[in-house]
């Protein structure tokens, strides 16, 4: 009998959700299992970094490789398990998009660093011990991986296969692409998004629809929506519109808004900026016709601060593989290097 | 030729590069920037051209094309605002599709406004490279043809109204002109005089009148009085419209304009023509010399509506069957291809300056019931009276009345100075030793004709100018036979004089029907509530909606000349857009949805300016009419699902345009 495919999980900068989907397939576990040789998943099985660099290039079919790139040792196993496998799968919206650890590139490492280890409220670290690559003790330099400067997709740093997203993929969804690897069917061409929809979480979503018209927004908390209408014209900012179909519209279905998790739908590159032309387009202008300029512009921001975190909000789950991408941290690093050349002089 | 648009190498890219007779190459250097771009990827030769807009450049060119045969061509030359249509058209004698050119402004933004030679070349460069990387994803386009309906539908028959019927119908096309009252002519039949000639407003209108009632052309013309447009749905070439009329309850055809009705009509209602200054029979003419010269029955006034089986008009009336007590209203509907609104503009309500005393003070009047006052055909028969029936002798006009005003209508109404001068001229002829006190804020008289009018009025011994500086700072008070003008400073009201009539000149504001009509067209009214046109100066008579033009007062504050001249105008649009027989031809650039991928959001639904997206119920998607559509990109940029594609402006095209210059 000949040997069976090789399969593989690893998380980067990650939560352990997308692990947690996983086993979320439940029986279908053994039908895996029967498959393939589930080879390497620090959460689920022992064998470690070593048994994979042991391993013929190419040798495992499939990794999902879910997680952000945060450290030097998550885009390491970035390009050795691309190395290690013919099929790299970005998995989950972290290895996808970025998800809430790129949320980290709206500042700087340094900044970062400073409210987790220096100056937060729960802290009490008089000597100001912050961990870096290398710290010396007495006994010698002790090592860390390097904290980058911002966080980046899998794709940031190796060639990608296929990208399921999801925050976390949806377990009947991650079944199904199994199924059909399984199934000997064939599979859609390089970089297509496996395990979703290639329409919007709308196209699930049974709420009516109506021409929308919003004169300011509403956080969940705020206000108890209507269950039959779309929560957007009810002024709750549900990232549906924008949003790859593949869920089944869960969120919308218990009265909560689509946060984005599926990340940006076929053929868009950037969900936040999308959400930003849309939201644009369905703020009712029709109290600003008589009003100056300067009244327009206020009137604008007082619609807009309804929204508290119009970056967090928008881009939750994409930053990282949006059109900003390194977004402040970048642009903060560029500013720091300028600013340090011009001091230097 | 490749049309893929898929950027694939083996697709080749001819340059060319335009010297602009040396004006170009003064800055740029043409053989660096041919070593350069030779570089490029699918560039397969760069040729440069003396002067390509001249007949010779455009020749070389053509040639040039069509012997080294290129994939898709760019060419660094002028502002694509000057000459990509040259170019475009030069192309129809080569293989290239007009669309696979991508024109590159290296004149303007970069000879013209670049000091340093070589910052000059490498920002031409650049471009170049921009236009090489997106034309190559450029896909060959080709006009869109659609049959188009040549019949016109004016709304309001006013003098622009009117006017753009006439010239429409004596070109040969059919009009459909739409008049809510029983009378056409619109506000100046009302007036005894227009300014500033003092000419007899209906005698001035008559010949006009006439010939949409009886002259060469008027069988094209089908007037339809006391009706209302209440549906139109479709686009330019193409209108459905649908008109609700109103039952006159007498033959248009049969009636010869006796009046015997009007004299056996018991029934009597406020005349609504007069602004409710006199009585008339329910069964009445408009007013005298109306036309068309038809009465009409105002029900609500009539005692059948009371429950009365009263038949006196119709047993007066000598002929049979013309009289239609059964009478009903009407739904009509008409195809047409092009909308003129000419409804007109109404009067500001002085009763909202309440101290001005207007429908309080007796002898106050609005500039319209001074007009029909003075009118022979109005409550008076003519007679100009102060209230008592005595003769007016002091006399104090107030200009003005909510114009450049902030408070009410921040612009000048263009006309009411030449008003409150033609009430100046009017009563003074009647009663020569009447003392007349202007009371104004600003006195407006432009073009040739209205100066000899101030000047007259300016130079009359018994007239006085007193200058206010807010309307609020004037008010009307009531005495004994009398009424007091008074004007504060600061906190004090001080007495401005006498009078026996008190004159007031109300801004023009946009009429009642403004917004429903507006809303049934889908046009857009401005911050004042008139019309929008598509730009004030440039298309002022053009809405934003392909095919619906504004002629007259509908669109803001104008004289009789512009309100003649506008119908004109629109009927040129018109006559130049639609043609009989021609296919409308559209540019391609419009925006499409991708069907299969939307998920009906309705995101997109209100930011069309046009009016070109519509909902497919029954398959949950949007669906844009490619003929309303103008490709401005907005539902583009609004689809939050990205399937909405702008045709010449992808995201791949303008992503590749972006690469390019950036790399």
């Amino acid at each position: 009998m000949a040997a069976k495919p090789k399969i593989s999980m690893y998380w980067a900068s990650s939560c352990g959700g997308c692990e947690i989907a996983l086993v979320n397939i439940h029986e279908h576990l053994l039908e895996l299992a029967d498959n393939f040789d589930f080879v390497f998943c620090p959460c689920l099985l022992d064998t470690k970094r070593h048994d994979i660099e042991a391993m013929d290039d190419g040798e495992m079919l499939i990794t999902f490789f879910n997680g952000a790139l945060r450290t030097s040792e998550n885009i390491e196993m970035a390009h050795l398990l691309r190395r290690k496998s013919t099929l790299l799968v970005a998995f989950g919206s972290c290895a996808s998009g970025g998800c809430i650890p790129a949320l980290a590139n709206l500042t700087t490492r340094e900044a970062l660093m400073e409210t987790v280890y220096g100056s937060g409220p729960t802290l009490d670290n008089a000597v100001h011990v912050v961990p870096g690559p290398t710290t010396t003790v007495p006994e010698g330099d002790l090592t860390l991986p390097v904290f980058e400067r911002t966080v980046g997709t899998l794709a940031s740093a190796v060639d990608v296969d296929y990208v399921i997203p999801g925050c976390p993929p949806e377990s009947a969804q991650i079944w199904a692409v199994i199924a059909h690897v399984i199934a000997g069917k064939p599979l859609p061409p390089k970089g297509s998004v496996l395990g979703a929809g290639d329409k919007t979480v709308c196209d699930d979503c049974k709420r009516v629809k109506e021409e929308k018209l919003v004169s300011r927004f509403h956080r969940t908390w705020e206000i108890i929506p209507d269950r039959t209408q779309c929560l957007l014209e009810q002024g709750i900012v549900c990232m549906g519109i924008a949003t790859r179909s593949g869920c089944g519209g869960l969120c919308p279905d218990v009265n909560m808004p689509c946060i984005g998790c599926y990340g940006p739908p076929e053929g868009v590159r950037d969900q936040g900026a999308k959400m930003i032309g849309a939201l644009g387009a369905i703020i009712d202008v029709q109290p600003m016709k008589d009003m100056g300029e300067a009244r327009v512009a206020a009137h604008i921001a007082e619609v807009l601060d309804t929204i508290p975190d119009l970056a967090g909000t928008l881009y939750k789950f994409s930053l990282g593989g949006s059109l900003m991408q390194g977004g402040l941290a970048t642009a903060n690093a560029a500013t720091q290097a300028t600013t340090a050349e011009s001091t230097a002089r | 030729m490749l049309t893929t648009g898929d950027g694939s190498m083996e697709t080749t890219v001819g340059v060319y590069f335009c010297h602009c007779g040396g004006i170009i190459t003064e800055k740029i250097d043409p053989a660096l920037v041919r070593t350069a771009v030779l570089e490029f990827p699918h560039v397969a030769y760069f040729t440069e051209i003396s002067l390509m807009c001249s007949e010779e450049g455009l020749g070389d060119l053509v040639r040039d094309i069509n012997e080294r045969r290129p994939d898709r061509v760019v060419i660094a030359a002028c502002t694509p605002r000057e000459h990509e249509k040259t170019f475009k058209r030069a192309l129809a004698g080569t293989a290239v599709n007009p669309f696979l050119l991508q024109v590159v402004n290296i004149r303007e933004q970069v000879a013209w406004v670049v000091d340093d030679p070589a910052a000059a070349t490498r920002k031409a460069v650049a471009g170049i490279r921009s236009a090489v990387a997106r034309v190559v994803h450029n896909l060959p386009l080709q006009k869109i043809e659609v049959p188009t309906r040549d019949e016109t539908l004016v709304i309001g028959a006013g003098p622009a109204g009117m006017q753009a019927a006439l010239n429409l119908a004596q070109s040969g096309r059919s009009v459909v002109l739409v008049e809510k009252h029983p009378m056409i002519g619109g506000m100046p039949v009302r007036y005894e005089s227009v300014a500033p000639n003092m000419e007899c407003g209906p005698c001035m209108l008559e010949p006009m009148m006439d010939q949409v009632l009886h002259g060469d052309a008027h069988d094209r013309i089908e007037l339809l009085t006391m009706a209302e447009v209440t549906g139109v749905k479709g686009f330019l070439g193409n209108f459905e419209v649908t008109i609700r009329q109103q039952p006159r309850f007498v033959s248009e055809v049969n009636c010869i304009g006796c009046s015997m009705c009007v004299d056996a009509c018991p029934a009597r209602t406020p005349h609504p023509y007069n602004c409710g200054m006199n009585d008339k029979p329910a069964m009445a003419m408009p007013f005298l010399g109306a036309l068309p010269n038809l009465p009409y029955l105002d029900m609500d006034a009539c005692v059948r509506a009371t429950g009365e089986d009263c038949t006196a008009c119709r047993d007066a009336c000598p002929i049979p069957d013309t009289v239609l007590l059964d009478d009903a209203a009407r739904t009509i509907e008409r195809t047409v291809g092009s909308v003129i609104v000419a409804t007109g503009a109404g009067l500001f309500d002085a009763g909202r300056v309440p101290q001005l005393g207007h429908g309080a003070v007796p002898g106050v009047l609005s500039s319209i019931e001074f007009e029909r006052m003075s009118s022979p055909s109005g409550p008076t028969a003519g007679k100009i009276a102060a209230p008592g029936d005595t003769e007016p002798q002091r006399v104090a006009i107030v200009h003005c009345v909510g114009s450049l005003d902030k408070e009410h209508c921040d612009y000048c109404s263009a006309v009411c100075c030449q008003v409150a001068f033609k009430f100046n001229h009017l009563v003074r002829h009647r009663f020569p030793e009447a003392s007349i006190t202007h009371f104004h804020r600003e006195l407006v008289f432009p073009g040739k004709e209205a100066g000899r009018l101030l000047l007259h009025g300016l130079h009359q011994e018994k007239n006085s100018f007193v200058r206010y500086g807010r309307l609020a700072d004037v008010r009307v008070v009531d005495q004994p036979n009398e009424r007091e003008v008074q004007l504060r400073d600061g906190a004090q009201w001080t007495s401005a004089g006498r009078y026996d009539l008190v004159l007031l000149c109300p801004a023009m504001v946009p009429g009642d029907d403004t917004a429903a009509l507006s809303a049934l067209l889908d046009v857009t009214t401005d911050r004042w509530g008139f019309f929008e046109e598509l730009h004030t100066r440039m298309s002022p008579t053009q809405s934003k909606a392909a095919g619906i033009y504004f002629a007259g007062t509908c669109h803001g504050p104008g004289d009789i000349p512009h309100a003649v001249s506008e119908g004109m105008a629109a009927t040129a649009a018109i006559l130049s857009s639609i043609v009989p027989g021609r296919m409308m031809e559209l540019e391609p650039i419009r925006a499409e949805v991708i069907a299969e991928r939307c998920s009906g959001c309705k995101i997109c639904l209100s930011v069309c300016p046009y009016r070109a997206i519509s909902f497919d119920e029954a398959n949950g998607v949007a669906a844009i009419n490619a003929v309303i559509c103008q490709g401005c990109g907005t539902c583009v940029a609004a689809c939050p699902a990205g399937v909405i594609t702008g045709a010449h402006f992808t995201s791949e095209q303008v992503y590749a345009e972006l690469r390019g210059i950036l790399a």
